[in-house]
């Protein structure tokens, strides 16, 4: 009995010995360039696995009375996989603020998920562009009440955004610059949704989100909201795939150009109502 | 000796060194004691009430008491609160309610009331504990009913009562976290703030880790010595492991004989 425990323990570590010169075979392989680079490695249970925030219309949410992830950033994902002829699944993050984290975890092959390209975002993981900029969304009670139609208006006021993403950075930045005199009184929830919800109920003046994500919340709010003037900066979304997986990063970019190619990428923009945003350098 | 295995480990000592007193993380941990606090106490007062309720002889009165029991205690706190926070106001529709009730205020009255739905039992079980030879004795001396629960049995309910309370607080401070779903930031939430855009995620959590168990630290010291002035009568005192370990340290006996 304690003979074979001992086997089966030499058996292991051989295994991951075997795994670990197979790695390094693998990156040496890297090196040469060219070869299929559609051809994507090999994947854990033959999936690709991409976490995501599923509560951020039209990018990406569960139809409704479904557990079926839908939206702009899953077709364009199953485009991608599709060219690269594998299975992939949308998975809930645990919370929008740590998927960086989650990530670089390898809890997920990659992260989707209206990721705006940040240094900071890059210095962590990789994150290859495929969408926007799109441009900050300014949601306000429908008739604009606080006549907001520039950054500065914001000063001094209650302002909701979801926490982690790129709205609160630019709200923080406000705050020592244009508003440094009459700071915005940031609100931040974990979910979109719940910001979105406290402006219906006027606890707070304006919510900050992406360009299409506020002009969907608009479009659902039976004309209580609407998207005040933008002009705020932004940056394009953008697919995070963990720096130690450049295979996986060169098969999703060709894919990304493929599909572009094709013209696929076009017409899903165009099934979002997003066909102005499509990525440019 | 450790410093060199955390770097290894991606682990950033300093990290956690400069956001322990940092202002977001310190503003967050005095907002979890104030709801916490409150809440106990809102927990308490009803609890006390509710309790009365369930044992008094009057039918309808059970029945309030025990249908708000039933409904509190079988229903998750999270959901309570988004009913009171979210849900509330959109049927109330009145601007005024919904502007003065804040994710604070929300917060403290949703674990306020839950928690009275625990302390209602922890009451109810304690003046349980009490002999009913007691209430009896104490009318047969002349007081009236409410007056003999006051003076003689509610005294001898609260050696029971405390303990489970402490218990309670303790999961307060803790459970208080879930505030952030409506957007209170408390201590989880500040250190979900911060690694939002530092990415040191297992630093700020045990920031927050830090902070928590200061306070239940500090909260169990003082349950222990609430306990032994309660204990009056008991021929050992009871000690919690704090207090022994202080007196440990500090070259006492571990049990003290009443004088």
């Amino acid at each position: 009995m304690k003979g074979s425990r001992n086997w089966s323990l030499l058996l292991a570590l051989a295994a991951v010995f075997a795994l670990v010169l197979f790695a390094a075979c693998g990156d040496d392989d890297d090196d040469d360039g060219g070869g299929d680079a559609l051809n994507p490695p090999e994947l854990d249970d033959g999936k690709l696995t991409v976490g995501s925030d599923i509560a951020y219309p039209p990018i990406e949410y569960y139809e409704e009375g479904t557990q079926n992830a839908v939206g702009l950033d899953v077709d364009i994902m199953a485009a991608l996989a599709e060219e690269l002829g594998v299975e992939f699944e949308f998975i809930q993050v645990a919370d929008f603020a740590g998927i960086v984290g989650d990530l670089k975890a390898s809890r997920y092959d990659v992260v989707m998920s209206a990721i705006s390209v940040t240094s900071e975002r890059e210095a962590e993981i990789d994150l290859i562009p495929y969408f926007g900029p799109a441009g900050t969304g300014v949601l306000v009670p429908a008739g604009n009440p606080e006549a907001i139609d520039s950054v500065e208006d914001l000063c001094g006021l209650t302002v909701g955004a979801q926490v982690g993403t790129v709205q609160v950075d630019y709200m923080t930045e406000f705050n020592e610059n244009e508003c440094a005199d009459n700071p915005i009184d940031i609100k931040t929830y974990p979910d979109n949704p719940t910001s979105v919800q406290e402006l219906t109920l006027g606890r707070i003046d304006a919510q900050l989100s992406d360009d299409p994500v506020a002009a969907y919340a608009a479009l659902q709010s039976n004309g209580e909201l609407i998207v005040a003037s933008t002009g705020f900066d932004s940056a394009p979304y953008g697919i995070g795939v963990r720096k130690d997986s450049p295979e996986l990063k060169m098969a999703l970019e060709a894919a990304l150009a493929a599909i572009i190619e094709n013209g696929t990428y076009d017409s899903i923009l165009e099934k979002w109502g997003q066909e102005d945003l499509a990525y440019s350098e | 000796m450790l410093e060199p295995l955390l770097l290894a480990l991606d682990f950033r000592t300093d990290v956690v060194r400069r956001f322990l007193f940092d202002d977001v993380i310190v503003e967050g941990a005095w907002v979890t004691i104030q709801v916490a606090v409150l809440a106990q106490i809102i927990g308490i007062s009803l609890g006390l009430g509710f309790a009365l309720m369930l044992v008094s002889r009057s039918r309808p009165l059970n029945v309030i008491a025990g249908f708000y029991v039933w409904f509190f205690r079988g229903t998750p706190v999270l959901l309570q609160l988004l009913i009171l926070y979210i849900g509330l106001p959109q049927m109330v529709d009145d601007q005024t309610f919904t502007n003065e009730l804040t994710a604070f205020r929300a917060a403290i009255i949703a674990f306020g009331i839950n928690e009275g739905a625990y302390m209602t039992e922890i009451v109810r079980a304690g003046i349980l504990s009490v002999e009913s030879g007691q209430m009896d004795a104490a009318k047969s001396l002349g007081m009236r009913q409410m007056q003999a629960m006051r003076r003689i049995v509610l005294p001898q309910a609260s050696r029971v009562v405390v303990p489970p309370t402490g218990n309670e607080f303790i999961a307060m401070l803790k459970n208080s976290s879930i505030a952030f779903t409506i957007g209170l930031v408390e201590l989880t939430g500040a250190a979900r703030l911060i690694y939002s855009v530092n990415f040191r995620y297992l630093e700020l959590l045990v920031v927050a880790a830090l902070w928590y168990l200061a306070f239940t630290t500090v909260f169990s010291i003082l349950q222990g010595e609430v306990e032994r002035r309660l204990a009056f009568g008991d021929r050992e005192r009871p000690t919690t492991f704090i207090s022994r370990t202080i007196e440990l340290l500090s070259g006492k006996r571990g049990t003290e004989m009443v004088k």
